[in-house]
């Protein structure tokens, strides 16, 4: 049986292979994720870029749907609003619920990227309005960057109303993860390089002075 | 030739490198919280008892009730820093019966509210430390979609919006770079195109499923 000192230099060696290896590979698969999330930030860091304006330019229709009035076992705005739109064949997420000051009309709003119902039943007639509104490209570039069906200052608490928002919001769990992960195995790389760990470290140096100096500094200094 | 080409990879190979050790810390702030954002929580900072304290004599310009926008933060930023309230100032309340402003203030990591009375030039200013997570939250959020005409009006967050540009177009550099370290590697590319492929698939299949 070989000695630790003995398997010590070839556990090594595989493991640098291996995390070379996935390194490039979690950055191959996640490639467009990453792409989508850089680009869609630099969007919505830059809110004065004129060419990504959407609201302004999108298609919007009003209709009118009959409905029929969810029963007592559908308790609260929430559980309503989600039978209302099983009945009429709409997906989303239900961004919020106004407060009533009619009990006959109930009104709410859906969302997914790129699509917008503003939507308003009346009991009494049995109607609901549907305004949908759709918007361009960059609409949806800068709402995939920010669905994920969670607020925090949500009172309702309310937690993702449609499966295809979880599985999106997962897959921003992932995308960080594996930048994580490339983050740190990148380090681990630049590490068995002795002849560069000293420009790397400078840099890596640099990087995280500037970033503490917002993260911690800021609130020490002022 | 070769020489040219092994020039251009040595070159390509150290920036990948060194760019992204740069970058390494600002793609672990903005990564980090993405947990925090997706599943709507926050840690809890140990310091966050919020601490008060009443300045008598903020002065405010005496047209401060007529302004909006841009100015009013401008003219409020004047007063706030002779009351020791540095930061971003955020979406100020005006009530014009009460003769009230309600006026938010961010450092990353602390969170002041300053209540003007204007009548009595006194001000309650309410601060919370909320850590760390937070502060790491107010960086990633900033300088966001909204209010594009008031943000951006403390030095430092102007200065984070630049950084965060940055960040954006070194991982474009950084993600073009690798793409062309691994195309080098031969032994690799068959792996490494089935795994481009899988990822588009995933990638413009959830996009399709979510925005048709």
């Amino acid at each position: 049986m070989p000695s630790l000192t003995e398997t010590n230099p070839t556990t090594l060696k595989v493991l640098e292979r291996w995390n070379r290896k996935l390194h490039f590979y979690s950055g191959l698969f996640l490639l467009f994720f990453m792409w989508l999330f850089a680009f869609s930030g630099l969007l919505l860091n830059h809110p004065d870029w004129k060419f990504t304006e959407f609201w302004t330019n999108r298609r919007e229709k009003t209709d009118e749907r009959p409905i029929t009035i969810p029963g007592p076992e559908f308790q609260g705005d929430l559980a309503q609003a989600r039978a209302l739109m099983a009945q009429l064949k709409i997906d989303g997420e239900i961004m919020w619920t106004t407060t009533r000051a009619d009990t006959n009309i109930f009104e709410f709003q859906v969302r997914r990227p790129g699509h917008f119902f503003f939507l308003k039943a009346d009991f009494a007639r049995k109607i609901m309005t549907v305004r949908y509104a759709q918007v361009n490209q960059w609409g949806i570039l800068k709402a995939l960057h920010v669905f994920t069906g969670a607020a925090m200052d949500d009172p309702r608490n309310n937690r993702r109303d449609w499966s295809l928002t979880t599985l999106w919001a997962y897959s921003m769990d992932a995308v960080a993860l594996g930048l994580i992960f490339m983050v740190f195995s990148s380090i681990y790389m630049w590490w068995e390089l002795p002849q560069k760990r000293v420009p790397g470290a400078v840099a890596l140096l640099l990087g995280c002075i500037i970033c503490g100096l917002f993260c911690f500094g800021l609130r020490w200094i002022y | 030739m070769n020489l040219l080409r092994g020039r251009f990879y040595r070159i390509t190979r150290d920036l990948h490198l060194y760019l992204g050790l740069f970058s390494s810390p600002f793609v672990l702030v903005f990564s980090v919280t993405v947990f925090f954002i997706v599943h709507a929580w926050l840690p809890k900072s140990a310091a966050d008892a919020p601490k008060t304290r009443v300045v008598t004599g903020f002065i405010l310009p005496e047209n401060i009730e007529t302004l909006s926008g841009r100015p009013l933060v401008d003219a409020l930023r004047i007063a706030l820093a002779n009351a020791n309230v540095p930061g971003e100032v955020g979406f100020v309340q005006h009530n014009a019966t009460e003769r009230t402003f309600v006026i938010p203030v961010t450092v990353p990591g602390r969170e002041t509210v300053a209540t003007v009375k204007v009548a009595t030039s006194e001000a309650t200013i309410v601060t919370r430390e909320p850590g760390l997570a937070a502060a790491m939250l107010t960086l990633h959020k900033s300088p966001g979609q909204h209010g594009s005409n008031i943000r951006m009006n403390w030095f430092y967050m102007r200065a984070w919006r630049w950084l965060a540009d940055a960040t954006v177009y070194l991982i474009l550099f950084i993600s073009v770079s690798g793409i062309y370290l691994w195309y080098i590697l031969r032994a690799e590319r068959r792996v490494g195109i089935w795994l481009l492929v899988a990822g588009g698939v995933t990638f413009f299949g959830m996009v399709y499923a979510l925005a048709h």
